[in-house]
C-alpha cells in the first residue's frame, strides 16, 4: 500500500508516533484517508473488514451493565477507565488488538476478555466476528444469549457479528432461531446454505439496516421472494454477492431494483427466474460493470439482443452459465471482435441451449481463450467441428462436459484429449459413438480425475484394461469413474482399475449385468429414495468405503497371495506372513494387492492421509502396521521387517534371483517416529483448531458437492433408464 | 556500499546505515525512492523522533540479519498468522518486556512488518493457555471486573469455549 503522500510529514513529525501504515491506524490520524479509501475498493479482503471492524469498535458500545464502562469513545481517552499502570498497555489498541488475533483458539481468547476491562472490549468482537455455529447445541447457546435483554448483559453483542454461517445447521435454522439475528446491522456475509425450513419474512427482516452486507448465499432456500430482493436493494448498497438459485418467484421489477441499487455486484446468481428478460440484462449491465459470475440458469426469456450486449459490456466476467435456453445462437458474440477479448472468461455453460452449435464453439473459443470449464452438455447439435475448435484451448481446458451430445465420435474426443493434456474432468456420457478408442485417449491424460461415460454402450472389457493399465502409479489422480449402462463390461476388467487407482472414491455400475448379483451390490450404496423398484434392482453404485470394500472383496477372488498377506499381517499372523513372503518373492501385483487391502481395512486413519497433502504408499502401510500390531506399545519386529519390504516392492520390481529377504537391512521403523508425528499433530492441531475447523467444514462441503455430483449422476442415469422405458 | 545514510535516535545518537539495511523499513524505502536520487553523493542524515538509541540498535541489527531476504508483499494471509515464530528471531526477541514492546511499537512506526508480526507473535505466546488470572501477573494487570462482571462476560461467552 502506498503512503507516498506523507511521508515527508512521517519522518519529520514527532506527534505521529504510532500506526502509520497498512496493517493499522487510528482514525485520528490524518495519514489514513487513504487507506480508508483502499477499504472501500478492496472490501472482499479479509483483513480489511477486520480493521475497519477495529476502528469502528468505540461505537459499537452502548448501554451495558459496567455503566462506568460505557463512557469513553475511544481507547485514546479512556478518562473513567481504571489506568492500569503496566508496561503493556503502552501500545496502542491496534498493536495490542494485532497481538489478540495471533491467538488463534478461543478459549484464549476469553481468557483475555477476562483479565480486564480495556482488553475485555478490544477482544470481545474477535470472539464474536464469525461465531463458529458448527451445530444445533452452539446454535441454541448464542441464542439463549442473544435472547437476554440488554440491560442483563455486559456487551450489546449483536453488532459484534460479521459474518452469519448457518449452513452447518441447515433445515435446523427455523425462523425463530434466525430472529434472534435480526438488529446485527454489521452483518457483512450471510450464508444460509441448505436453511431449507427458513421463510421470506424472517429472512428480509435479518436484512434490515445491514447496510455493510457483502454477500449473501441462499443456495437452498426455497422461500426466496420480491421482499428479499428489494430489502437487499434498499438496505445493502454494497453488496457484492448474492447466490439466490430459486428465484422462481421473482418477479422483473425486483430483479432490476436489486441491480439499480447494488452496483457494486459481482456474483450473481438468479437461476431460474423466468422473469428475466433482455431488458432486465441490459440494465444488470449497465449498473453492475464489475459482475465476474452471473448463473442465469434456467432463465430462458433471455435471447442474444441483450446477451450481445452483457459479453460486450461486463470486462471482467469470469463465469458465465446459462441453460434450458432455446433462443440463444452463436450471435450472441457477435458485438465482440473477432479476437481474444473475454480473457478473464473462465468457465462457461450452456447446458441445454438447443441452438448452440459448432459456430457458436468456434467463436467463444477465439474469443474466450483461457476457457478452463466448458459445459456443453445436451447441446445436441454439437459435433467432432467442435471438438477440433474446442482443442485450441490447449492446455487451459480442464473440465469438459459434453453429454447428450450424440454426434461427437472418436476422431472428435482424440482430437481433444490429444491437445488438452490438462484435463482433469471429463464427461461423455451418451455420446453413443464413441468406442474403446475414446478410452486410450483417456488413459494418456495425466491429471485426469473424472470419467463419465454413462450409456457409452460400445465400450467393452479391452476399453476398460486399457485404461487400467495405463495407470499403475500409486498416485494415479482418478477418483471418479462413470460407467453405469456401458452393458458389455464385466468384473475382471473393473478390478484391474481398482487395482490401478487408488484414489478411487466413485464407481458407477448401474444396469449392468455383470454386476448386478448380491455378493457385488452388497457393497454398493443405497439407491435414492425416489427410485421405483425397477431402477432399484438396476442401481449399482460405490463410493467412498464402498469402493474399498469392493476392491478388498475382489482383491480375495482374484489375488490370493497378496490378499492373504495383508489379511495374515491384519490378523497379526506373523508366522503366515513369513510362509508367504518366503515360499517366493512376492511380485509388484502382491505388493499392490497387499497394500490396497491395508490400506482400505484401516478406516479413519487411512482415509484421512489419502485426503491430506501426505497420501504416499509409505504412509499407507506405516499406519496400518502401527496401529493393528502394537504389542505393549511396540512394533512387533516381523512388522517392520514387513514393512520395509512392502516399502522396497513400492518403487521397485524385484530383479531376478534377488530374494526379498536380502533387502530389509533398512533401518527399523521405529515407534517413536509415529509418536512424534501424532504429538506434531496433536500441537498443530491445538495452534490452528480453528483453521482445521474451517478446512474439514471445507472437507464437507467439498464432500457435501461431490454428493450433490453423484446424486445429479445418480439422476442421469435415471433419466436414461426412463429413456429405455 | 558507502553508508552514507545516517539515521538520528531519538536521543540524538547517529547511526551510518546501508541503504539495503534501511529499506527493511518500508517507511525509509518509500522516503529514500523519492527524496533521494541514488547518485547523490552527500551524507544525509534521517531523523527518527520516535526511535531511541538503544531500541534503534535492536532494529538495525534485525534489518542488518535480513538485509538479504526478500519478504515478499502478500498480505499476511492465514497461513502467516499461524506460522510459527522464526527460530532467530525468537533468540532476537527474547529481552525484557520494556523492550519488545518499544520493538514492537518502533517497527510499527518505521513499518518493518515481519519484525512487528514476530514481535506481536512473543507477545501472543506470553498468552496463549494461560487462565485470566496468569495473564494479569505476567502482564502485572490489575483486575478492575467486579465479580459479578466477570461471572457475566464468562457466561455470556461460553458457547465460543473449544470443544
Amino acid at each position: 500500500m502506498d503512503i507516498n503522500h506523507n511521508r515527508s510529514y512521517n519522518i519529520g513529525n514527532g506527534n505521529n508516533h504510532l500506526s502509520n501504515h497498512n496493517i493499522l491506524h487510528k482514525s485520528s490520524s490524518t495519514l489514513h484517508l487513504q487507506q480508508q479509501d483502499d477499504q472501500d475498493t478492496e472490501i472482499d479482503d479479509d483483513q480489511h473488514a477486520f480493521y475497519s471492524m477495529i476502528k469502528e469498535r468505540s461505537q459499537n458500545r452502548t448501554g451495558s451493565i459496567a455503566s462506568e464502562h460505557k463512557n469513553y469513545n475511544s481507547f485514546s481517552t479512556s478518562s473513567k477507565l481504571f489506568v492500569q499502570n503496566s508496561s503493556i498497555m503502552k501500545l496502542p489498541p491496534e498493536l495490542l488488538l494485532l497481538i489478540f488475533s495471533f491467538l488463534n483458539k478461543r478459549s484464549d481468547l476469553i481468557n483475555v476478555a477476562l483479565v480486564c476491562k480495556l482488553w475485555a472490549d478490544m477482544v470481545i468482537d474477535l470472539i464474536w466476528f464469525r461465531p463458529g455455529i458448527q451445530n444445533v447445541a452452539t446454535a441454541s447457546e448464542i441464542s439463549e444469549v442473544l435472547k437476554m435483554p440488554r440491560d442483563q448483559t455486559y456487551w450489546d453483542y449483536r453488532p459484534f457479528i460479521r459474518r452469519l454461517n448457518l449452513s452447518f445447521i441447515g433445515a435446523n435454522a427455523t425462523d425463530e432461531f434466525i430472529q434472534q439475528f435480526v438488529g446485527c446491522v454489521n452483518l457483512e456475509r450471510i450464508t444460509l446454505v441448505n436453511c431449507s425450513k427458513l421463510t421470506h419474512s424472517s429472512i428480509y427482516k435479518l436484512l434490515f439496516g445491514c447496510k455493510r452486507l457483502q454477500s449473501l448465499d441462499l443456495t437452498g432456500v426455497r422461500d426466496i421472494t420480491d421482499d428479499i430482493y428489494i430489502t437487499l436493494a434498499h438496505n445493502c448498497p454494497r453488496l457484492q454477492g448474492v447466490y439466490a438459485p430459486n428465484s422462481q418467484k421473482i418477479t422483473k421489477a425486483a430483479v432490476l431494483e436489486l441491480v439499480r441499487c447494488c452496483p457494486m455486484l459481482k456474483r450473481i446468481k438468479f437461476s431460474e427466474c423466468s422473469e428475466i428478460d433482455d431488458d432486465t440484462l441490459i440494465e444488470l449491465a449497465e449498473h453492475c460493470p464489475n459482475v465476474v459470475e452471473l448463473d442465469l440458469h434456467g432463465c430462458n426469456k433471455i435471447t442474444d439482443a441483450s446477451l450481445k450486449i452483457l459479453f460486450a459490456k461486463l470486462e471482467q466476467l469470469r463465469e458465465f452459465k446459462i441453460s434450458h435456453n432455446n433462443n440463444i445462437t452463436d450471435e450472441c458474440f457477435d458485438l465482440l471482435p473477432n479476437e481474444p477479448c473475454l480473457d478473464k472468461l473462465r468457465i462457461i455453460d450452456f447446458t441445454s441451449c438447443n441452438l448452440i452449435g459448432d459456430k457458436a464453439v468456434e467463436k467463444f473459443v477465439v474469443k474466450a481463450p483461457r476457457l478452463r470449464n466448458v459445459v456443453l452438455s445436451k447441446c445436441v447439435n454439437i459435433t467432432d467441428a467442435s471438438l477440433r475448435s474446442l482443442s485450441l484451448l490447449g492446455k487451459c481446458l480442464h473440465y469438459i462436459h459434453l453429454g447428450h451430445c450424440s454426434n461427437i465420435t472418436d476422431f472428435g474426443t482424440a482430437t481433444l484429449i490429444r491437445n488438452c493434456h490438462r484435463l482433469q474432468y471429463v464427461d461423455f456420457a451418451c455420446c453413443s459413438q464413441l468406442t474403446n478408442e475414446t478410452l486410450r485417449e483417456l488413459s494418456t491424460l495425466p491429471r485426469l480425475r473424472r470419467i463419465g461415460l454413462v450409456k457409452c454402450n460400445n465400450i467393452t472389457d479391452e476399453g476398460i484394461n486399457a485404461l487400467a493399465n495405463s495407470r499403475r502409479t500409486f498416485e494415479d489422480t482418478l477418483e471418479r469413474v462413470h460407467l453405469s449402462y456401458c452393458i458389455q463390461i464385466t468384473l475382471r476388467p473393473i478390478y484391474n482399475l481398482l487395482m490401478a487407482c487408488p484414489k478411487l472414491t466413485h464407481l458407477s455400475l448401474t444396469g449392468i449385468t455383470a454386476f448386478l448379483r448380491n455378493d457385488i451390490t452388497k457393497f454398493c450404496r443405497s439407491p435414492p429414495v425416489e427410485f421405483s423398484d425397477h431402477q432399484r434392482s438396476l442401481f449399482c453404485v460405490f463410493s467412498g468405503r464402498g469402493v474399498e470394500n469392493l476392491r478388498c472383496y475382489l482383491i480375495s477372488i482374484f489375488d490370493d497371495r497378496g490378499g492373504s498377506l495383508a489379511t495374515a499381517i491384519l490378523d497379526g499372523q506373523h508366522n503366515a506372513v513369513q510362509r508367504l513372503l518366503m515360499n517366493r518373492p512376492i511380485n509388484e501385483a502382491d505388493s499392490r494387492s497387499a497394500r490396497l487391502m491395508l490400506a482400505a481395512r484401516n478406516d479413519g486413519e487411512f482415509r484421512a492421509q489419502l485426503d491430506g497433502s501426505g497420501a504416499r504408499p509409505i504412509a499407507f502401510i506405516r499406519e496400518p502396521i502401527a496401529g493393528q500390531n502394537m504389542e505393549n506399545g511396540r512394533i512387533p519386529a516381523e512388522a517392520i521387517d514387513l514393512f520395509n519390504r512392502l516399502n522396497y516392492f513400492r518403487n521397485l520390481v524385484p530383479q531376478a534371483g534377488q530374494a526379498p529377504h536380502q533387502q530389509n537391512q533398512t533401518s527399523g521403523f521405529p515407534l517413536q517416529t509415529i509418536q512424534q508425528q501424532r504429538q506434531q499433530q496433536d500441537q498443530q492441531q491445538g495452534l490452528a483448531r480453528e483453521q482445521q475447523q474451517q478446512q474439514q467444514q471445507q472437507r464437507q462441503l467439498n464432500e457435501a458437492d461431490n454428493q450433490q455430483m453423484d446424486q445429479d449422476q445418480d439422476q442421469d442415469d435415471y433419466d436414461e433408464e426412463m429413456d429405455e422405458d | 556500499m558507502v553508508k552514507r545514510y545516517v539515521l538520528v535516535s531519538s536521543d540524538n545518537e547517529k547511526f551510518p546505515t546501508e541503504r539495503k539495511v534501511m529499506e527493511k523499513s518500508i517507511l525509509l524505502k518509500n522516503m529514500l525512492k523519492d527524496l533521494f536520487a541514488d547518485d547523490d553523493d552527500e551524507p544525509i542524515e534521517i531523523p527518527l523522533p520516535n526511535v531511541s538509541s538503544s531500541v534503534m540498535k535492536f532494529i538495525l541489527e534485525w534489518c542488518e540479519h535480513y538485509k538479504d531476504v526478500d519478504f515478499e508483499d502478500d498480505e499476511d494471509d492465514d497461513s502467516k498468522k499461524s506460522a510459527p515464530i522464526d527460530e532467530w528471531d525468537k533468540n532476537f526477541l527474547n529481552t525484557d518486556q520494556e523492550m519488545l514492546y518499544e520493538i514492537i511499537l518502533a517497527a510499527n512506526y518505521m513499518n518493518i512488518k515481519p519484525l512487528l508480526n514476530a514481535g506481536c507473535k512473543m507477545v501472543a505466546e506470553m498468552i496463549r493457555g494461560k487462565s485470566p488470572e496468569e495473564i494479569r501477573k505476567t502482564f502485572n494487570i490489575v483486575n478492575d471486573f467486579t465479580p459479578e462482571e466477570e461471572a457475566a462476560i464468562r457466561r455470556e461467552n461460553e458457547w465460543a469455549e473449544d470443544r
